[in-house]
């Protein structure tokens, strides 16, 4: 990491304890790392290891036990509409709405006044391609429709940060493959800084800068991986030693703790 | 119409109004359509008013029961404790028919108006509630954070993605409950009523004139098919959506 590029999003020192009858459960420990503007970073850890926790805590809508997040400096509090946008494996878009309007909404709950609204839309249309379905509904769409919809709404704020929880977790494998490049291709047009959430190593792999690799009870950061291979990636990149090597490397991360969480009886992976 | 049904329709009061005329069956069970006009004829000024009282019931029922049903569905749906109390409580409340309060209403709210409105209410309330609390249940967590993430407020989450997302549900609700308040407002009125087309109906009964009984049973029943049509105007208006996506989920 370059000392020059400012952090945009910081963890300090985070954790969770969630306390389900009166038994508290440790989700997350003394999680701590920063991301710099503009990179890619991904997440991955065993499924229950407080992913989803830790992404909901950057965005200010799950409050931490310990630790505190800042953005651009300041801690987080409450959500922060206008420089942070959150997308799910749904596409949570609201079905009754033309597709068009979907991507307004934010913007509407934000004051946006209707004419810059319908110019934001028109733009965020353009920018994933499917302009030509402005006045459909949600569920004229495909699955990887939706989710490119998901990502213009996410993106009309103009927020800095993108927040992805799993967001192509539930698209078949082609399809998951083509949305990776189109999200490389729109995060080089739009500069923003994304932090990612996958099950997937070689999705994580072949999008990111940075790989976080996460343990499981507690949820702790136990690798920070440097995906330094070149850009623009294509899918031959895939198949390269070099890939292969690094995949490995947190593969071994993961099923190592794993086998430390061995006594509990945990087999997650 | 196509005349194909008015043919059968023309037959079928033609057969009714033989079965009367040849007295086949008594006076007292069966009134024949001409009975029913000459009652109309003769007492419509009578029945006007006493539709006016009742239209004016359900009006007001309806506009509580919609209100509280939704009001409280809310609630219970997005608070999980709330429905964990509240849902047993409203099961075991269910379990003795309604009509058997009725007498407490009489006593709390009096004779008139009042006590057919709250009875209507209480009726109405509860499958509107639940249908609106299963609805409200139903919706996809991930819809309520998507909504705090975009700066909404609770409110804001509530009234711009819940109860959308949930009207599927709650329409099927308001269409037991509508129905359920039509019933609740005639059936107190026969009861004890000082007016409405309850009381019409159960006051011929109780002189022996069918003729005015069914009319007044036509007047119910006119009362819940605009309540019906009613409802389904509005549905349509909030659901049209659903129906485009029919298949899908
Ligand atoms: N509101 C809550 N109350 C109690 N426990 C919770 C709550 N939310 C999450 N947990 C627990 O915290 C842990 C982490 O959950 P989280 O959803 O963040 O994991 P995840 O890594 O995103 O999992 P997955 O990969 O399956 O999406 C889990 O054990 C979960 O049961
Ligand atoms: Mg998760």
């Amino acid at each position: 990491m370059a000392p020059a590029i400012p952090v945009v999003i910081e963890a300090r020192g985070l954790g969770k304890i969630f306390s389900v009858e009166r038994a508290p459960i440790v989700a997350l420990q003394d999680i701590s790392f920063a991301v710099p503007e503009g990179r890619f970073v991904s997440l991955v850890g065993p499924s229950g290891c407080g992913k989803s926790t830790l992404l909901q805590m950057l965005a200010g809508l799950v409050p931490s036990t310990t630790g505190e997040v800042l953005v651009d400096g300041a801690v987080v509090r409450r959500p922060i509409p206008e420089k942070i946008s959150v997308m799910f494996q749904d596409a949570t878009l609201l079905p009754w709405k033309r597709i068009a309007e979907n991507i307004e909404f934010p913007l509407e709950i934000a004051g946006v006044p209707a004419a810059e609204r319908h110019a934001r839309a028109a733009g965020m249309l353009a920018l994933v391609g499917l302009s030509e379905f402005a006045e459909r509904y949600p569920h004229e769409l495909s699955g990887g429709m939706r989710q490119r919809i998901a990502i213009a709404r996410g993106l009309a704020p103009n927020p800095r940060i993108l927040l992805m929880d799993e967001p192509f977790g539930a698209l078949d494998e082609q399809t998951r493959i083509k949305m990776g490049h189109e999200l490389l291709r729109i995060w080089a047009k739009t500069k923003k800084t994304i932090f990612f959430i996958t099950h997937s190593l070689t999705e994580a792999l072949f999008l990111s800068d940075i790989v976080l690799v996460m343990s499981h009870r507690p949820g702790r950061i136990v690798g920070v991986i440097d995906a330094a291979l070149p850009r623009p990636r294509t899918y031959d990149i895939i198949g390269s030693a070099e890939f292969g090597a690094v995949r490995n490397r947190i593969w071994k991360l993961i099923s190592q703790d794993d086998t430390e969480a061995g006594e509990t009886g945990m087999a997650s992976l | 119409m196509s005349v194909r049904r008015l043919i059968v329709i023309v037959i079928a009061l033609g057969v009714w109004e033989a079965v009367r005329r040849f007295n086949l069956v008594g006076p007292l069970l069966l009134a024949s359509p001409s009975e029913i006009v000459a009652a109309l004829v003769k007492s419509w000024p009578d029945y006007l008013v006493a539709l006016r009282f009742t239209v004016s019931e359900i009006v007001i029922a309806l506009a509580f029961a919609w209100a509280l049903g939704i009001g409280a569905g809310v609630v219970a749906g997005v608070r999980p404790f709330f429905g964990a109390v509240s849902g047993p409580l409203l099961s075991s409340l269910f379990a003795v028919p309604l009509i058997t309060w009725y007498p407490l209403f009489m006593v709390w709210f009096g004779i008139g108006m009042a006590s057919k409105i709250a009875y209507a209410v209480v009726s109405g309330f509860f499958p509107i509630a639940i249908n609106t609390m299963n609805g409200v249940r139903g919706v996809d967590p991930h819809y309520f954070v998507f909504g705090r993430a975009i700066g909404c407020s609770r409110l804001q989450v509530v009234l711009r993605i819940l109860l959308p997302m949930a009207m599927p549900s709650i329409a099927s609700g308001l269409r037991i409950g509508t129905a359920l308040v039509v019933i609740g407002v005639i059936v107190a009125e026969m009861l004890a009523s000082l007016g409405g087309v309850g009381y019409q109906i159960s006051y011929y009964q109780s002189v022996y004139q069918t003729g005015h009984v069914y009319l007044g049973i036509l007047f119910a029943l006119a009362c819940a098919l605009a309540a019906n049509w009613g409802l389904s105007v509005i549905e349509r208006r909030f659901t049209h959506w659903r129906e485009l996506q029919i298949g899908e989920r």
